[in-house]
């Protein structure tokens, strides 16, 4: 009895200790519950209110991450989350999408005639905004069941907002389906994970060391399990079938969200993950994940590339063009030996401005010009200098042509993984580096095609649109760090640096 | 420091914001505008181009003049040390005939643009870029400055002819576009190889404390930096590397055990990393030039694009293809260059060759002189290749003479374009009994280019055979047959520009049918008159003067050619024994 008491005081003890490195998470969590109950009162000013509850929450999210000092209690939960500078990081970013789904949210038609449920939809905001902060905190490998799970629910709802629209069901259909199966698949490769070792926790190294003395072919099916649930939720090949449905079919803030926020955390979960075996000494040891890894990198890069010439809508063309944004970011990671996280934040960083701000410009033009397909765009560059410019500024940038921060990005990731591969001469890291340059050359070809639409051809319209200021500025906004971030990497590196030497 | 380069660079720029702030409605004034942002440039490209001293040896800089050098970016790269861009920018002998060149066609372009009614604003805002970013490409002295430029140069290129352009512009632009993006990946690639190779022996001083931060270094102590890093000395944290030019192309700044240096021993399909790396550079400089067989996307852009347009393309943007190859991928890998010679030499005698034969069989006058220029462009290669001086030499008077006489053939296709709506060739006879002045311009502009003595273009072509023959004593590069074949070209030349001339300029005037009704057929106008003057006197000025652009680029030609054959032998032989090993 007396026992149990000790234990249980310890046990209290230890989460109080750790609570306070979960700040952001609380703020989130009350927001949302906030958001839930002034849901149920009836009152329009209340209604009208709500979006912007949602901002204070994610905002208050972001500078507290921004700001940081609430860990000085320690950053470790329980052995579940790690509150370091890369979940930090994470957590700006996340809280930054958050914000700016909410922006993009408010001048969505549809979303503004939404005759139910506008509650929910921002509450669901912030609860995925909150799994992705748990995802990226994880060093357990339940709790990152947990997390992924919370935020495939929340996605899920996500997708499922305009209930009335067909394609929109089917969308979420799938992404229900497909999410269940992947996250079945990784709970199957956990448990082996946990057979093998006994033990969750998956960033330690002894985690790592037990598993070599379990036979390799049965940790590289395990870890391959596992990575099913991380490629579903970054859309790598091939676990991407559920991306262009959904981005087709969701409204696009969700789209937008979908392309940045899950991917981002994925990305910072295999960060995790990898680093924990990236040591030298242990590397050899998992040649076949690396191999593994390296492949799906590869096929990501190829078939989210090529597949992307052939799509006639542009939400379609974008989605798999986010799939080969996966393919970066995986090659990216797997320039072991070097500093390859710094550059990997500094890429998804870039990619949250430049989706967020093509994103704005599709809804902008589906919403106002009823736009759905590329010939839609004929001549409207002309029309609309301004949307056009500023397309073409977020297009070349995510194309990575200078003098846009995409390049920039690109450069970083290209530069490790050349590194890599003269510390290693590993071929496959030649292969991702010589793939990944020339596929660049097929992005232009199918991301020209807007450009190529709004400026080269002509057509005659008589519609005079007026934009409203709000979403200039937004547009504008995205932008700023797309020029800034090229002409002054260093700015963001830095940050990124910093931030990244918070570890334990 | 003095500025005037940077002005050179951002005059035009600052003209395009002027521009971009102006009403649409604003015709004139826009052109204006324009017209005196590249009048300014001219006049900076002059004075510097005056006040260019050729013989001048700045200390340890290797001749570059009016030197600029700004740090721009300093990434970190944690335990591999540091990374740095400069804003970096210099003239010498090899750049300083293109800087001047840029200046001239630029005018000559806003003016030949003048009757441009559509669009207006924007024509002339993409204008001023391109000629931002081509004279930025001519004086960076740092590879990614230099990159950054390269590829800006695409996208106003590619609404230049897209928007502006004839029937099938759509595809020409992209088709150009892609080609060249595919090109400066190759560049690419290579880029961040070097970068990762090569490291600053200045900054690495200061970085391991020799040198107090900030302070110049001099010769000693950048040899002992030399010295430390052969000898595995620095360790990687302390390295800065760098993407300056001419720290590239001094072996003693390799990092010993980077993929790029000398002695790495990495081979990649049976050939050392570093003749892979010259090999992915030739590619993407080569589609630049053009060189057969990447050639193809020319013709098409040539034949689309405006004619204002087609002459900056023919006159400036070809060149900073010839111009890579000779400041960046042969400085920087002599020993492929000198073991690539016949390749690079052969490819251009096939260019020569080929596309003079492509220009004999075409019907349409835009896409014969679009054929010439890849002919003419071929006679780069081949005295780039032959590495002898009078060879360099000739490339680099060929890339300037063929600039001034290709702006002159294409403008000339623009006046009979205007007037008759059609240039294909059949569809005229005996155009001299209409338009004698017009005829008397051709015929001027035919013979500079088929290079009759007293044209610029002979000059070029002879140092270049000069060259070409002389290269298997001198420098042992070529074998003599090449340089045999490669006079056929001039022969060839001949033929298509003579044959030209006779079935639509000679004889009894007579004009197809269906063209007679828009037709009219006037002489030249004084605003041609204003850009085909300048360039025809221009022609046989440096014709007859040679000395003119030689004595600015022959010292810094001479430098060039004895620093790749010497660093380049050396190189060679250590890199093969590495092979053999």
């Amino acid at each position: 009895m007396n026992e149990q008491a000790a234990y249980l005081s310890e046990a209290i003890d230890a989460i109080v200790a750790g609570a306070g490195s979960l700040l952001p998470e609380f703020m989130l969590a009350f927001f949302f519950l906030l958001l839930v109950f002034l849901d149920l009162f009836k009152s329009e000013t209340i209604k009208r209110l709500l979006p912007w509850i949602a901002v204070t929450g994610l905002f208050a999210a972001l500078v507290t991450q921004i700001l940081g000092g609430y860990t000085s209690g320690g950053v470790q939960f329980l052995n579940l989350l790690r509150s370091d500078g890369l979940a930090s990081y994470g957590g700006i970013l996340f809280s930054a999408a958050g914000i700016f789904t909410v922006l993009l949210s408010l001048h969505n038609k549809a979303l503004e005639q939404l005759k139910q449920g506008r509650g929910e939809y921002f509450a669901f905001i912030l609860m995925l905004v909150l799994g992705l902060n748990l995802m990226a905190k994880s060093v357990n490998l339940l709790m990152l069941f947990l997390a992924i799970e919370t935020v495939s629910i929340a996605s899920y709802i996500l997708t499922l907002t305009l209930k009335y629209n067909k394609s929109s069901v089917e969308a979420g259909i799938k992404y229900i389906l497909y999410g269940a199966l992947s996250a079945g698949v990784m709970l199957y490769g956990m448990s082996f994970f946990y057979g093998l070792t006994g033990s969750l926790e998956f960033t330690t190294v002894i985690f790592w060391r037990t598993l070599l003395q379990a036979n390799t072919l049965m940790v590289t099916v395990a870890a391959i399990l596992v990575f099913a649930g991380f490629f579903f939720k970054i859309s790598a090949v091939p676990f991407h079938f559920w991306v262009p449905d959904v981005y087709q079919g969701a409204p696009m803030p969700v789209v937008a969200l979908f392309s940045t926020g899950p991917k981002m955390a994925g990305i910072i979960v295999i960060l995790r993950f990898v680093n924990a075996f990236a040591e030298p000494g242990m590397v050899d040891f998992y040649s076949d994940l690396y191999l593994f890894l390296g492949l799906a990198a590869l096929a990501t890069l190829i078939i989210g590339n090529f597949t992307a010439i052939w799509q006639k809508t542009p939400r379609r063309l974008l989605a798999y063009s986010s799939v080969s944004h996966a393919g970066f970011l995986l090659a990216g990671l797997l320039a072991f030996g070097t500093d390859y996280s710094g550059s990997v934040l500094f890429y998804m960083t870039i990619l949250l401005f430049m989706n967020f701000g093509i994103f704005l410009f599709l809804q902008i033009f589906e919403d106002e010009l009823r736009v759905v397909t590329l010939p839609g765009f004929s001549g409207l560059g002309r029309a609309y200098p301004f949307l056009g410019v500023m397309a073409l500024i977020y297009l070349f940038s995510l194309t990575g042509l200078p003098p846009l921060a995409g390049f920039m990005g690109k450069l970083l990731i290209f530069s490790n993984v050349w590194e890599a591969y003269s510390l290693s001469q590993n071929p496959m890291l030649l292969l991702l580096l010589g793939a990944g340059i020339l596929l660049t050359g097929v992005a232009l070809f199918y991301y020209i095609k807007i450009p190529y639409f709004l400026f080269l051809k002509r057509n005659q319209s008589e519609e005079n649109l007026v934009i409203s200021l709000s979403n200039k500025l937004l547009l504008v906004f995205f932008t700023l760090p797309l020029l800034v971030f090229f002409f002054k990497p260093d700015l963001l590196q830095l940050w990124i640096e910093q931030m990244l030497a918070q570890t334990l | 420091m003095n500025l005037i380069l940077s002005s050179l660079i951002f005059v035009p720029l600052l003209a395009a914001l002027v521009v971009l702030v102006m009403p649409i409605r604003l015709q004139k004034p826009i052109k204006a505008v324009a017209l005196l942002g590249a009048l300014a440039q001219l006049v900076l490209a002059i004075v510097v181009y005056l006040n260019f001293q050729g013989a001048a040896v700045a200390n340890g800089q290797r001749g570059y003049q009016f030197v600029e050098k700004l740090n721009w970016i300093g990434l970190s790269l944690g335990s591999l040390g540091r990374f740095q861009i400069e804003y970096f920018l210099g003239v010498d002998g090899i750049s300083i005939s293109m800087v001047l060149l840029t200046g001239i066609v630029g005018v000559i372009g806003i003016v030949s643009s003048w009757k441009i009614t559509q669009n207006v604003k924007g024509y002339f805002l993409l204008y001023l870029l391109l000629l931002t970013s081509v004279m930025g490409c001519f004086l960076a002295l740092d590879f990614f400055l230099f990159y950054l430029f390269f590829e800006f140069m695409l996208l106003p290129m590619y609404f230049l002819i897209g928007i502006w352009g004839g029937p099938k512009r759509e595809y020409a632009a992209l088709k150009f576009f892609i080609y060249t993006l595919v090109g400066s990946l190759f560049i690419l690639i290579v880029m961040i190889g070097l970068y990762t190779s090569v490291v600053d022996p200045q900054a690495t001083a200061w970085q391991l404390g020799l040198l107090e931060r900030g302070m110049p270094a001099n010769f000693d102590v950048i040899q002992q930096v030399r010295q430390l890093l052969q000898q595995n000395a620095i360790v990687s944290a302390d390295m800065v590397h760098t993407f300056s030019i001419p720290a590239m192309t001094e072996p003693a700044n390799f990092v010993p055990n980077s993929l790029l240096h000398v002695m790495s021993g990495v081979e990649l399909w049976n050939l050392p990393i570093r003749f892979v790396a010259f090999l992915l550079l030739f590619a993407g400089f080569a589609i630049k030039v053009p060189t057969v067989p990447v050639h193809t996307w020319l013709p098409d852009a040539h034949v689309e694009a405006p004619t204002p347009i087609s002459v900056l393309l023919a006159a400036i943007l070809l060149k900073v293809g010839g111009y890579g190859l000779i400041r960046i991928v042969y400085p920087i890998f002599p020993d492929a260059g000198i073991y690539f010679a016949v390749l690079v030499g052969g490819l251009g005698v096939l260019s020569i060759i080929y596309a003079a034969l492509c220009a004999l069989a075409m019907n349409d006058l835009k896409k014969l002189i679009a054929y010439s220029s890849v002919s003419h462009m071929g006679f780069v290669l081949l005295g780039l290749a032959s590495l002898t001086v009078e060879g360099v030499n000739g490339a680099i008077y060929m890339m300037f003479s063929h600039g001034i006489i290709s702006a002159m053939l294409f403008l000339l296709v623009g006046v009979i374009y205007d007037r008759a709506h059609n240039r294909m060739i059949l569809n005229f006879r005996g155009l001299a009994k209409r338009m004698p002045v017009y005829t008397s311009f051709v015929v001027v502009a035919f013979f500079a280019s088929l290079g009759l003595p007293g044209f610029s273009g002979f000059i070029a072509e002879l140092l270049v055979l000069v060259g070409g023959f002389s290269s298997p004593e001198a420098t042992g590069m070529l074998p003599r047959w090449l340089t045999i074949v490669a006079v056929f070209g001039l022969l060839l030349a001949a033929a298509y520009y003579l044959w030209a001339l006779q079935r639509m300029f000679f004889g009894k005037f007579w004009i197809y049918p269906d063209l007679r009704k828009d037709a009219i057929l006037s002489d030249l106008n004084f605003r041609e008159y204003l850009m085909l003057v300048p360039l025809a006197i221009l022609a046989l000025l440096f014709g007859l003067f040679p000395h003119l652009l030689l004595d600015k680029t022959g010292f810094a030609v001479t430098g060039f050619t004895e620093m790749v054959l010497q660093n380049g032998e050396e190189q060679l032989g250590r890199v093969l024994l590495m092979m053999n090993k």
